[in-house]
């Protein structure tokens, strides 16, 4: 029988909440798949969209941004700013025929563990009847 | 189309007091046709400017290099560059002015309005001429295109020539300018993204079909970047191997260096490349079409930041171009913006 795919998806966490989310999801022993690369940056705001298109490029199946709920943000208005520009890159995306389920964006603030192992099983759901991101894979 | 004749006796009087350093418009090309950029310092050479549709070029790129010229010079000619400009064109200079990367008191403004019309095409044309060499392009008032072969005229609806963005123009005249010819007409599009729509309706497999085989052909020569107004930063994300490369730069920091983008023409890393190209110009790109037009294998270009353009009047209400003392679209931020892609 073969093996069922398991997505590899590259994490982009802030600082301030959703690593301090995964953090508390961990510590609370609370249990989520292990296909999460988590990548801490100092804030979603500083998620630049070649950050994301990188992450596809080398070989990424979804990418996920998360940051602190709006209002929350720890340096005040990043998560405003990553919002606006990261709807684009969805658009963007979407516009080029990659499947909307890859990328993804959600709000997890530090108190949040249980969000946080929600929103990584429902990504690993959506992907795994997906296979493969062979699109934007280098020497696909 | 309008006349530039007031606007000749404007450039001579600027030149002859020494008001502007030098102005840039369009002149006969080498073969008659098409226009093409010339620099006129003199005033007795402004009798070589001319105004017709196939003034194209957007040359604004070439405010971006007097601002690098300058700022290598130990002292710097302060006075102002004179342009010649399009609808499009003074809206490019309204994103330059927008990011502050120059001052209004650096251009003085030669506006010429499209009225009616806009600018030919090209691929159209020459179908049109089925291998007939044009001499002159011309628009009459009716706004029918004529153009002037050896062997005879041949006239077209504007329709069948016009460039595609100009069918799509917000407002083909001015926004900005010190002097205009010709008149303010707004007109509005009936389909403001029409030709998104073909790609719009395919499906998403199609669609990565489409832009596999369109992106598949770039051979990254970058023209598209030479030629857009709006690629003005010093050193380029996508040539990494450039950044701060000094004389004693180790061979093994070299070899460290994060490239975001590798060189190669590789269908993926040409997704990645136009994709960060069209990001970078979201809500900076006013459609002036030049990324297309230089483009050696004809990717259509214009149609990635068309859509981006589309998002941000259809997300954000955004409009590109037209105030100056807004902040740009990614720069600032709304509380009400959407966030139904978000979880």
């Amino acid at each position: 029988m073969a093996e069922e795919f398991e997505p590899r998806i590259v994490a982009f966490l802030c600082k301030w909440c959703s690593s301090a989310g995964a953090d508390l999801a961990g510590v609370s022993r609370m249990e989520y798949p292990p296909n999460i690369v988590p990548i801490q940056v100092m804030c979603s705001g500083s998620v630049s969209p070649l950050y994301i298109f990188s992450a596809f490029n080398k070989g990424a199946d979804g990418v996920l941004v998360s940051g602190c709920h709006p209002g929350d943000c720890h340096y005040i208005k990043g998560n405003y700013y990553a919002r606006r520009r990261l709807n684009l890159v969805n658009k963007l995306l979407e516009y080029v025929g990659l499947e909307p389920q890859r990328f993804r964006m959600s709000w997890v603030s530090a108190a949040e563990g249980t969000k946080y192992t929600q929103v990584i099983k429902d990504f690993v759901k959506d992907l795994k009847p997906l296979g493969p991101q062979t699109k934007l894979r280098r020497n696909a | 189309m309008a006349k530039i004749d007031e606007l000749k006796e404007e450039a001579r009087k600027v030149l002859r007091d020494g008001t502007v350093k030098y102005i840039i418009g369009y002149g006969n090309g080498t073969n008659g046709w098409p226009a093409a950029p010339i620099f006129v310092k003199k005033p007795e050479d402004v009798d070589r400017f001319i105004w017709d549709p196939t003034c194209v070029h957007n040359l604004v790129r070439f405010l971006i290099d007097e601002k690098r010229r300058k700022a290598r010079q130990k002292q710097p000619d302060k006075r102002p560059v004179g342009i010649f400009v399009k609808g499009c064109d003074s809206r490019a200079i309204v994103v330059l002015l927008q990011e502050k990367f120059i001052e209004r008191s650096d251009v003085y403004i030669l506006g010429v309005s499209c009225e009616k019309a806009g600018v030919v095409d090209a691929a159209k044309l020459s179908k049109k001429l089925a291998g007939k060499m044009p001499k002159r392009v011309e628009l009459d008032d009716q706004n029918r295109f004529v153009v002037t072969t050896e062997s005879g005229k041949i006239e077209a609806a504007a329709d069948e020539l016009l460039a595609e963005r100009c069918r799509e123009c917000p407002a083909n005249f001015p926004v900005i300018y010190d002097v205009l010819s010709g008149e303010k007409v707004k007109r509005t599009p009936d389909k403001p993204y029409g030709s998104l729509e073909k790609i719009e309706s395919l499906s998403a497999e199609e669609r990565w079909t489409f832009w596999k085989a369109q992106l598949d052909k770039c051979i990254r020569c970058y023209a598209c970047r030479s030629a857009c107004p709006m690629c003005y930063c010093d050193e380029c994300v996508v040539d990494s191997i450039n950044l701060a490369v000094t004389a004693d730069t180790t061979a093994d920091e070299k070899a460290q260096r994060i490239r975001w983008v590798q060189r190669s023409a590789e269908s993926s890393e040409n997704f990645v490349y136009h994709l960060v190209r069209a990001m970078h110009l979201a809500g900076r790109c006013i459609d002036c079409g030049e990324c297309e037009r230089v483009c050696p294998l004809d990717i259509p270009l214009r149609f990635l930041n068309k859509k981006l353009e589309k998002e941000a009047k259809e997300l954000f209400g955004y409009d590109v171009g037209f105030d100056a003392s807004l902040p740009a679209l990614i720069s600032c931020f709304r509380d009400e913006d959407p966030q139904d892609f978000i979880r």
